[in-house]
């Protein structure tokens, strides 16, 4: 009797024992939520070019390909614009329109390429362009890219005939063409009522599948109307811990990896390309010490730049002046970077202090955790430097989600100190209208304050278009500094790919944000 | 035991309800997702579409019962961050880390007991001072700092892995070999410890000098008693591994819950978020009766029995008598020994 009740407890324990042990080495060589086959791996064949991003992209919907972890991926790769700007040089370029012209820079007239096909096998004509762009701007659907480039307005849209679009906006646009390389375009039949995760395409890779949580693949597209790439595949997987990226591509396991620093021991296959992005510190001068443009200028004084560049970036990054970099239109090259004067910052406070300005009166640095690498050494050394200055400054660390409570209208109303905002602009437009429309005009979304002189200095700047236009940019810029003083800009950055032994790519500006596999080659 | 069964999902079905309201409740105070979903420089207009398409704008009593009256029907609500349905999402991101869970835990108890038991024979022996050093050591490695010179040693060094991914069996060896430390070195430390108190019992005594090999008398009878303490911490230590190895699946790039999760709070996607909580809270709960259930496999002092439930309405219907009708730790001891011999 005893024996069975011994064996039956024995039974099931050994049941569930061998049970867990059958799972586990079942699942011993395949993951739940992963495609083995498709991925392409350690072992993935030579024509494949293997990418590791920072993230999963949340969509590769075409009207959201102004965002970095969507772009990388579809735009100029998968999608194609109908204009496109050359990131080193600036100027635009044609891409699926071959030519543009305005009489008064309200309506614009695009000539269309002929003979380029979808991946699915259908011509691209004005339909297509029109159904873009109508999709984009004008629908219900809520893409990121009306917001972040054409504001509420609605353009008016015309198929002349099958190669030729009218395009008209609600008021002068100047930089409208520019406005539009920002549209990928999807063929009329896309869904203008629901967003497309995998979308449709004239790239010259087309999208095979994508493995949510773990790749996407790619195949070079036969029928694209420009140059074959070189890979005839492409595989993209993503990894958010940067030395983890590094390690893939030391170990001979991915060819590109996006968004590396040095800390991640990237060795020799780092390469550093300019960014494009710019970090400053924005003052709140509705409380004390900031309301005192003084102590503001203290603060561009106390800020040590350059050593702040060789020390915590190695020599890449730039000392800033502006909160664009060269290449984008209105960066002034003459402006002078603010010098480093420990003892006319302690003076320019003791005279505020004088004046009956509270110079003691706390500051709150308010930083993003993980913006960008070193961002807390940063922080603490610009803490440091004030200090030394004689102002009081509170570090507060924030995860992005609140950061951006601070970084946006309407800022916080209660808080108990000066705001003193850590911010990465990033002008990947190449005109500085999409950087002082709300970065310094007084009611500008991402602006603490400003003045009217300052506001009518940018309305004439963004109706301008040529030479004036640089010139009247380089004026904003120069009257920030020396009459508003929002701004004490750090330095402009630089970005790091990893790139293996067995490729060969040339990084630019926009390479984190659109990364053209296409002008990825083998190495010789 | 069905009556037993129906009474844990009872009295779970409260605290899932809490967990729900409060994620809810919770994740909707840390912020608008509005601000992550759309441009810096979006116009005011769009914010508020944005809120009305996403039924932001509806007062957040209205949005819980939509959400409670969604999950009636099944319907979790659609990921802000993909447009795909949260659901979905959690159910496909869960198995990985069910996988690893279990790949892990069954490595770390069967070494834990294989080392403990090895230990206890000899307390303050030279194997026991040695899986002391090593159980602490492994308990006390922070995961990061284990992932990231694995990947240094065993990817790149030595190149026999690949530093991170799901493809191949190969690419399990780092992610479990991390994971294992901790519940590894902690059962280690438990295992021992109810070894060594088993292994001092007189119904060991009795076996020995009733000729058991030492085989049997650790296997059949110290190893037995000494598993409860065990089955309580590893039940603990697989709760949060269910609950999704958000660092190691970070860093492996594995495509788990824990990750997708960490995804969800940064990003904002309430449904997501809440579709895996309520997926995690659900397979705790059912973890945790399988827990019960292997309590009363190893111990009959916890087994809801018939039998016993007869006697305790017997002695009801009697009156009430002096002592209790549990049996006591000795005296199931002193029974447990007297059956023993038998058993060999």
């Amino acid at each position: 009797m005893h024996n069975r009740i011994t064996r039956s407890r024995r039974i099931p324990l050994a049941l569930a024992a061998s049970a867990l042990l059958g799972t586990t080495a079942l699942s011993g060589c395949s993951v739940a939520n992963s495609q083995e086959a498709a991925s392409g791996g350690s072992s993935a064949p030579s024509d494949t070019l293997r990418v590791v991003l920072q993230q999963e992209p949340p969509t590769l919907e075409a009207c959201e390909s102004n965002l970095t972890s969507t772009g990388v991926v579809i735009r100029s790769t998968i999608t194609e614009p109908l204009i496109e700007r050359n990131p080193t040089s600036g100027e635009l370029e044609p891409k699926l329109a071959t030519e543009w012209s305005s009489k008064d820079d309200k309506t614009w007239t695009l000539k269309l390429r002929e003979g380029v096909k979808f991946h699915d096998g259908s011509e691209f004509t004005a339909a297509d362009a029109v159904a873009t762009i109508d999709r984009a701007v004008n629908s219900k659907l809520g893409c990121n890219v009306e917001g972040y480039v054409f504001g509420d307005d609605d353009l008016k849209l015309k198929e002349v005939d099958d190669f030729t679009v009218e395009v008209t906006a609600a008021k002068k646009d100047p930089i409208l063409p520019l406005r539009l390389s920002f549209l990928e375009v999807v063929p009329a039949e896309t869904s203008a009522t629901e967003k497309v995760r995998e979308p449709i395409g004239t790239g010259p890779y087309k999208l095979d599948d994508w493995q949510a949580g773990q790749s996407i693949n790619a195949s070079a597209f036969a029928d694209y109307w420009g140059e074959a790439p070189q890979f005839q595949k492409a595989n993209y997987q993503w990894r958010s811990e940067g030395s983890v990226r590094a390690a893939m591509i030391t170990s001979g396991e991915a060819d590109i990896a996006t968004g590396l620093s040095p800390e991640d021991n990237i060795g020799d296959l780092g390469v550093s390309y300019p960014n494009n992005e710019t970090v400053a510190l924005r003052m709140h001068a509705d409380k004390a010490p900031f309301d005192d443009i003084r102590i503001r200028r203290a603060v561009n004084y106390a800020i040590d730049k350059e050593s702040i560049v060789a020390s915590l970036y190695g020599g890449r990054d730039k000392a800033a002046a502006q909160l664009v970099p060269s290449g984008v239109v209105g960066h002034s090259d003459s402006l002078p970077v603010w010098p480093y004067d420990p003892q006319k910052a302690k003076d320019l406070v003791a005279e505020a202090k004088a004046a009956g300005t509270d110079v003691s009166a706390p500051i709150n640095l308010v930083v993003r955790t993980a913006q960008f690498p070193k961002i807390q050494e940063l922080a603490q050394v610009i803490q440091e430097q004030l200090t030394q200055a004689g102002l009081t400054v509170n570090l507060k660390m924030l995860e992005t989600s609140q950061h951006l409570t601070y970084q946006v209208r309407p800022f916080p109303t209660k808080e108990d100190g000066a705001i003193m905002l850590m911010t990465q602009h990033g002008n990947q437009a190449g005109d500085a209208a999409f950087t002082v429309d709300q970065y310094m005009t007084t009611k500008g979304a991402q602006s603490a304050f400003g003045t009217p002189e300052l506001d009518q200095l940018i309305a004439t700047a963004d109706a301008s278009t040529g030479d004036d236009r640089q010139a009247a940019f380089e004026k904003v810029f120069k009257y920030q500094n020396d009459e508003v003083v929002q701004f004490a800009h750090i330095a402009h950055q630089t970005g790091m790919l990893g790139i293996s032994k067995s490729v060969a790519y040339q990084p630019n500006s926009s390479s984190g944000d659109e990364l053209r596999l296409a002008e990825v080659t083998a190495a010789k | 035991m069905l009556s037993y069964l129906r009474k844990r999902i009872i009295a779970s079905a409260l605290p899932l309800v809490v967990v729900v309201i409060g994620v809810f409740a919770l994740a909707r105070m840390t912020g608008n997702p509005a601000a992550l979903y759309l441009p810096l420089n979006a116009t005011e207009t769009m914010r508020e579409e944005f809120a009305a398409r996403n039924g932001l704008d509806q007062p957040i009593l209205v949005q819980m019962a939509q959400y409670f009256g969604g999950i009636l029907r099944l319907d979790f609500g659609t990921s802000l961050r993909t447009g795909q349905d949260a659901a979905e999402m959690a159910l496909r991101a869960f198995p990985a880390t069910l996988q690893l869970a279990a790949t892990t835990m069954v490595i770390a108890i069967l070494l834990a007991v294989v080392v403990g038991s090895a230990a206890a024979m000899k307390p303050n022996g030279i194997l026991d001072r040695c899986s002391s050093f090593i159980s602490m050591t492994a308990a006390s490695i922070p995961d990061f700092w284990l992932a990231i010179v694995g990947i240094w040693v065993f990817a790149i060094t030595l190149g026999w892995v690949p530093t991170s991914g799901v493809v191949g069996a190969a690419a399990w060896f780092l992610p479990v070999a991390t994971l294992v430390m901790r519940p590894f070195g902690t059962l280690v430390q438990v295992i021992r410890g109810a070894m060594v108190s088993a292994l001092s019992e007189p119904y060991i005594k009795l076996a020995r000098s009733k000729g058991a090999t030492e085989y049997r008398v650790i296997g059949q009878h110290a190893l037995r008693n000494a598993a409860a303490p065990g089955l309580t911490v590893a039940g603990d230590l697989t709760v949060g591994l269910v609950n999704g190895a958000v660092v190691v699946e970070t860093i492996f790039g594995w495509p788990g819950i824990g990750k997708l999760m960490i995804d969800s709070i940064l990003q904002r996607d309430f449904a997501v978020l809440q579709a895996c909580v309520l997926l995690t809270a659900v397979a705790i709960f059912v973890l945790n009766i399988l827990i019960d259930l292997g309590y009363a496999l190893l111990d009959p002092r916890v087994r809801p029995s018939a039998g016993a439930r007869k006697r305790r309405k017997a002695r009801a219907a009697q009156g009430p008598t002096q002592g209790s009708d549990q049996h006591t730790p000795q005296l199931a001891a002193a029974s447990m020994a007297a059956q023993s011999p038998r058993g060999n």
